[in-house]
């Protein structure tokens, strides 16, 4: 028969490492309810804000033609601002209502509120390679259906002044995180010969790892000014 | 541990039921607006770009 003190202090420990248990195994469960929907509110909240600064921007200055930003004092195209939106795409293959905007610059903290362009390469609708990167899975999982993209597919970039249609070249290619050469002006592996007027997108493959990346090229086919109204992949 | 807490609170039962919400409540929102947002990087999900040598793409924050 143990003394009443040491089963005292052995119910201490047994209870003290239950409740432990049941501490960690709140706190996996609160992170993993942040990771898969949390990070879904706050990205759909700031792709929202990022379209909504977008429309107000554009209302408040005329169309232009041309496809670069029409306010720049300069004469070249007023350089896109770090972290900012500057575009919005959609992918009708996505569903009708997948639209996001496009930010500068590919940091983790851009990411998580909407697509990243490729900081260096071209613009919409620019001759060059326009790469945009974006989660496949969290922060609202914008890419989820990358597999899906078949070629002939549209991609529809608006810049404010012109709707720009990409078309998808082939299915979307597999490669490793190190090959920077898909993002080139004359993307390697795509098929493309010669310079020309391309878009690029990568997210990470497989959906919830990092091994490896999967890659969608697509060339200019339209473009189409903002006043004449949406191009006809998004009416149609 | 919880128990210690428990006898700690002020007040009778009731009292102490609507500070330990309030706890509750508070070490939440610390986590989802600070040790989570931290944590989150650390997982692989954010690596999206094709970046060399994962130097300041979308990676885990190197």
């Amino acid at each position: 028969m143990p003394s009443p003190l040491s089963v005292r202090s052995l119910r201490l420990v047994v209870r003290t490492f239950s409740e432990l248990c049941i501490t960690v195994g709140t706190l996996i469960v609160l992170f993993v309810a942040y990771v898969l929907l949390w990070t879904g509110v706050k990205a759909a909240d700031a792709a929202d804000d990022g379209i909504a600064t977008l429309n107000s921007r554009w209302a408040r200055q005329p169309a232009a033609p041309s496809a670069g930003a029409p306010s720049a004092p300069s004469a070249s195209p007023s350089p896109y601002r770090d972290g900012k939106p500057f575009a919005t795409m959609r992918i009708p293959r996505f569903g009708s209502g997948w639209e996001w905007p496009v930010l500068e610059n590919t940091e983790a903290r851009t990411l998580q509120k909407g697509l990243g362009h490729y900081s260096g390469t071209a613009r919409p609708g620019e001759s060059g390679n326009f790469a945009v990167a974006g989660h496949r899975r969290t922060y609202g999982d914008p890419f989820k259906d990358f597999p899906k993209l078949r070629p002939g597919d549209a991609v529809i970039v608006n810049d404010g002044t012109t709707w720009f249609t990409y078309r998808i070249a082939k299915e979307p290619y597999r490669t490793v995180p190190t090959d920077t050469a898909v993002v080139d002006p004359v993307p390697r592996r795509s098929g493309f010969e010669g310079p020309g007027r391309y878009l690029t997108l990568t997210t990470c493959e497989p959906e919830w790892g990092s091994s490896h990346r999967l890659i969608a090229w697509a060339h200019l086919d339209a473009t189409r000014p903002v006043s004449e109204g949406k191009p006809p992949d998004l009416t149609g | 541990m919880y128990g210690w807490i428990w006898r700690h609170l002020p007040g009778n039962a009731w009292v102490r039921s609507v500070i330990a919400l309030l706890l509750v409540l508070a070490v939440v929102y610390a986590l989802f607006q600070y040790v989570f947002p931290w944590a989150e990087p650390l997982l692989p999900f954010g690596d999206v770009t094709v970046d060399g040598a994962s130097a300041g793409g979308a990676g885990a924050g190197q």
